[in-house]
């Protein structure tokens, strides 16, 4: 409900601007942030199997799985800070007025809930490596994971919706 | 589902501070928001002095706080004293007393649980409340004055622009902090309900207090994090530079838009006033059956009328812009919708009133709480009809009669509640009894006092009178109004000392009160007929089996054979199938089948 | 606001005054009212707002006291005293249709009252520009709002706003009797809401919008502008006046105030043109 609460926002900005992007501000990159998308899709991928590989008792594939998301959610966080910094510097900060505002909103107040769901992953990384899991009791791998998918499918609205619309 | 039973804690710290068992989170919230009623209180005196005797020294806190002053409240401070009351009052009170506690006191008991869901998350609810208070406390040690753009928090008033200062920060701070812990709660709250209930206690078989403490659940979740956002919104434009809500001269053409404020926080605020009534709703409708010794009337029609206002709740929230530049067609819905919300609020109103009609009526002081409610209530509904109503909203809008409505409804309605809910399960919680007779002086003086101080808001802002004046009487319209404000304030200064006699009252009781039976009100709910005053730490040696709903009261049938006029949830009753109440479903296949 | 601009309205209204003064006996300023209940309404259409609170307040008044009664007969008849409950569970179908035949009976009664007279008021009469727009005897106005007084602005001769006789004043508007008159609010700082309790009328004044309503005085004499949103320290003393005139001392009036209003023309203080293009239908 507060991301929804913050597209809801996001959209009164938009319907209520005369013109957007306002006149003056730099463009939006595509590249990179379209990397992101990937990425952060592949890391969903890369935890789904993990779980998957729970289930089926492989504890060691499980590690290896929520390796491999961490490493790409860490990406994701990376690349996030890279596009911020061109942006800044090409000119848009969160004080340029609603636009900026909006984009720096959206991707920071996102970007918290990555490093959130980061921290979790790490934290059941940590844990599988210690053979805390077993076929038993997936579900405390599936939360950390549907956390993740939620912050993923986040991030595929924001990327059409910032970046491509 | 059946939880396990675990050891209690010995070490003072996780039996006492860092405990994760409901009943102890429960008086922790208690205590934390009963002294928060109190500031709130407090700063309510502080505007009816002002109202009062305009400008003049305030006594006892002016010396205290308002020095430089020489005592005497100035417009800037006003500010801050209304808008700290307002948020104080809804997040740091009510919600604590109402929500925190008696909603984790009552409702693993109520449902035969013996504890929520998630105890930790439960713990860690209290401790981010906590912070939350800590950050208001903050808010008052800013040196440009603590919050001061209204409860509402209105941009861009409460920007930088308007606002300057930590003062405002640290309440948009603190209610995104409160926030988080009002959520944690209520996940716990409906997943505790859904999963957790004894074998037996099917959905139409639970205490109306289940029931209004879980809608008001739902609630939280869905719409505390629209607030959130706001907060968060706000707390970017004041302190990353953002420009979401700042608009006007200072920015130009790319500004933001002061009116995506209002509907984020109306999407919340509207919602929030039913969050903090609901529990109140479950509550009064059970005590009214409990000591009107009587069913409660049209039980299910109760719990639809609470479901109805619930999902209702969510689509009225612009009835609170209407003076905003709103498109008529858009206002013409909202304005439907409000109206339509009196259809349940009448049932569940006219319930009440039959459940105690004819009844065997012991008026012990939770039932004279909770019939000063429903009178309280009642009042206060009636004058939403005109607020709901564009036209005469244009009058009416901004005026003290909002304000009177308001307190009528939420703060009153919640303050005799909560009174209620707190005299009557007191044994229960402290194994001691309150002294009855101070009991019926407090409730005295609380009805008494808030039907005049809320009235008379309500004839000032009829005559006129704006809301959040410094001094209304720069107005000569509304100059004649000196005296009607003062004698209001007399009767909230009454109604403050009239508190005294419950703090006094509530301390001696739980220190040396008289040692309380296991079920002293003879009711039929499971905290009172299965669990020692207090509980054991879990709650429940035996889970039992409920059989029938919680109010099968004066059955003729019941009292010959039983020589009691009730009977409780567990036992076996008459024993023909078809003599059990009507609100009692068939008994379920398996033990635990829904 | 420059030292400059606050020359302009004080001069600009001392004239205005003098000319009023000279011209007619002047109400003295605006008459406090009595007792308790409703201001005295002096516009055309407030009695509407007024007649559907009365007729509510009259109803839900009664339904108080039928609520009252019945507690007090509840607690004092059917006490444990003296009464034995009745082992009713308000299950049966007759009890069901009472419960909503009550609810059904207010809500269609009352809400239908209220609701059926609010919107033909507002789409007959306060939300009905197209006939005040159309109207040529129609005053304009516009307001700008900010903390903390009304700067008003009437267009002059020429009709435009935002021109060289523009009748300007701060917190002292004048309108003529028996003549609709139109508003444009806005804000230029935080929010406002202007506020004209003897006409029943208030609109918010929001920064980035233009918010509009009107009214027509039906009576001579000088009455407040308040302020009607929380807008910081001075909220409390943000008032104003406002006066309605004949029509011979308002055209008079306004006469004379445009014509201060062009030799007092500043065309390089930016900050006394604040008026925008009247936003209209």
């Amino acid at each position: 409900m507060m991301f929804g609460a913050l597209f809801f926002m996001y959209a009164g900005m938009r319907s209520h601007a005369l013109m957007w992007p306002p006149p003056g501000v730099p463009h939006l990159p595509i590249a990179l942030p379209a990397v992101n998308t990937a990425v952060l899709l592949a890391s969903s991928g890369a935890i789904a199997l993990g779980v998957k590989a729970l289930r089926k008792g492989e504890r060691r594939a499980l590690s290896a799985w929520l390796g491999v998301a961490a490493a790409l959610g860490a990406t994701f966080l990376v690349l996030q800070v890279v596009v911020w910094r061109d942006v800044w510097a090409a000119g848009l900060q969160p004080s340029t007025g609603a636009y900026g505002s909006v984009f720096y909103g959206l991707t920071a107040l996102h970007a918290a809930h990555v490093a959130a769901g980061l921290l979790v992953i790490l934290l059941v990384l940590v844990r599988s490596l210690l053979g805390k899991y077993t076929e038993h009791n997936v579900m405390k791998v599936r939360l950390p994971a549907m956390f993740w998918h939620f912050v993923d499918a986040v991030w595929v609205l924001m990327f059409v919706s910032l970046y491509l619309l | 589902m059946e939880q396990h039973i675990h050891p209690e804690p010995k070490a003072f710290i996780w039996k006492y501070v860092f405990s994760i068992d409901h009943k102890v989170i429960a008086r922790q919230f208690l205590w934390t928001g009963l002294m928060f009623l109190a500031l709130g209180g407090t700063l309510a005196m502080m505007i009816r002095w002002q109202w009062a005797y305009p400008k003049t020294a305030v006594p006892v806190i002016g010396q205290l706080f308002l020095s430089q002053t020489g005592g005497a409240i100035t417009p800037p401070t006003y500010t801050s004293i209304f808008t700290m009351h307002g948020l104080i009052m809804i997040f740091w009170a009510i919600t604590p007393i109402l929500i925190g506690a008696f909603g984790n006191f009552c409702i693993p008991l109520m449902i035969g649980a013996r504890d929520m869901a998630f105890p930790k998350l439960n713990m860690y609810s209290f401790w981010a409340f906590f912070i939350s208070a800590i950050l208001v406390i903050l808010s008052f040690t800013s040196q440009l004055g603590a919050a001061s753009a209204g409860w509402t928090t209105y941009p861009p008033l409460s920007t930088n622009v308007g606002a300057p200062g930590w003062g405002q920060t640290y309440m948009a701070l603190a209610i995104f902090v409160t926030g988080v812990s009002t959520i944690m709660g209520g996940i716990n709250y409906i997943v505790t309900v859904i999963r957790y209930r004894a074998p037996g206690m099917t959905w139409f078989r639970m205490p109306l207090t289940v029931w209004g403490l879980w809608l008001t659940a739902i609630l939280n979740v869905l719409f505390v994090p629209v607030l959130g956002s706001a907060a968060l919104l706000l707390a970017l434009d004041r302190l990353a530079g953002t420009h979401f809500f700042v608009a006007g001269a200072a920015v130009g053409i790319q500004g933001g838009d002061p009116m995506l404020f209002q509907h984020l926080f109306w999407i919340f605020g509207h919602p929030e006033v039913y969050i903090l009534i609901l529990p109140v709703w479950g509550i009064v409708g059970d005590i009214l059956s409990f000591f009107a010794r009587k069913p409660a009337f049209w039980y299910k029609g109760s719990v639809f009328a609470m479901i109805a206002v619930t999902v209702l709740s969510a689509v009225v929230y612009g009835h609170h812009m209407y003076q905003t530049g709103m498109a008529p067609l858009l206002g013409l819905g909202f304005e439907m919708l409000t109206l339509a919300i009196s259809v349940p609020a009448v049932v569940l109103f006219v319930n009440w009133l039959n459940t105690i009609w004819k009844g065997s009526l012991r008026l012990e002081v939770p039932m004279l709480f909770a019939l000063g409610m429903v009178f309280v209530f009642g009042a206060g509904g009636l004058t939403g009809l005109l607020l709901g109503t564009i036209s005469t909203d244009i009058y009416l809008h901004d005026t003290m009669y909002v304000v009177g409505h308001f307190h009528l409804t939420m703060a009153a309605a919640s303050f005799l509640g909560s009174f209620s809910a707190l005299y009557f399960w007191f044994p229960k919680m402290y194994g001691k009894q309150m002294d009855q007779n101070m009991g019926k002086v407090h409730f005295w003086g609380s009805v008494v006092f808030i039907t005049l101080v809320f009235g008379g808001q309500l004839v000032a802002g009829y005559s006129g009178q704006h809301r959040r004046l410094f001094d209304p009487y720069q107005y000569k319209y509304i100059a004649h109004l000196a005296p009607l404000n003062r004698w209001t304030s007399y009767a909230a200064f009454a109604l403050g000392i009239t508190q005294l006699i419950f703090v006094v009252n509530f301390i001696k009781s739980i220190l040396m009160g008289k040692k309380a039976e296991q079920n002293p009100w003879q009711v039929s709910t499971l905290e009172w007929t299965h669990c020692a005053s207090p509980p054991v730490y879990h709650n429940f040696d035996i889970v039992p089996t409920v059989v029938r709903g919680a109010h099968e009261f004066a059955d003729p049938a019941v009292k010959k054979k039983f020589g009691r006029d009730y009977l409780d949830q567990v036992e076996p009753g008459l024993g023909a199938v078809g003599e059990e109440s009507s609100d009692a479903m068939p008994e379920p296949e398996a033990i635990g089948a829904e | 606001m420059t030292a400059r601009r606050l020359l302009r309205a004080v001069t600009g209204l001392a004239t205005s005054a003098g000319a009023v003064l000279t011209a007619s006996i002047a109400a003295a300023a605006p008459q406090p009212e009595t007792g308790y209940g409703l201001p005295r309404d002096v516009s055309a259409d407030g009695h509407r707002i007024d007649w559907l609170m009365g007729v509510t307040n009259i109803i839900t008044g009664v339904l108080f006291l039928i609520m009252l009664g019945w507690i007090l007969y509840a607690a004092i008849g059917h006490n444990a005293k003296r009464h034995v409950a009745v082992h009713d569970h308000g299950t049966s179908r007759r009890s069901i249709f009472i419960v909503l035949g009550i609810s059904g009976s207010i809500f269609f009664v009352v809400d239908g009252n209220l609701f059926f007279n609010s919107t033909t008021d507002i789409e007959e009469v306060f939300h009905n520009f197209e006939k005040v727009e159309h109207d040529p005897t129609t005053i304009r106005v516009e307001i700008n709002a900010h903390q903390w007084a009304w700067d008003t602005r009437i267009a002059g001769p020429d009709g435009k706003f935002n021109t060289k006789d523009d009748i300007v004043s701060l917190n002292d508007l004048r309108i003529p009797v028996d003549t609709p008159v139109i508003f444009e609010v806005a804000s230029t700082d935080v929010l406002h809401a202007f506020n004209l309790p003897n006409f029943r009328a208030k609109v918010d004044a929001v920064p980035g919008q233009i918010n509009r309503f009107w009214v027509q005085g039906k009576t001579v004499g000088e009455y407040e502008i308040g302020c009607a949103q929380h807008c910081g320290t001075n909220h409390y003393k943000m008032k104003g006046e406002i006066t309605v005139l004949s029509k011979e001392d308002y055209a008079r009036w306004a006469d004379e105030a445009s014509k201060n209003s062009a030799r007092l023309f500043d065309e390089n203080d930016k900050d006394a043109h604040w008026g925008w293009d009247w936003k209209g239908n």
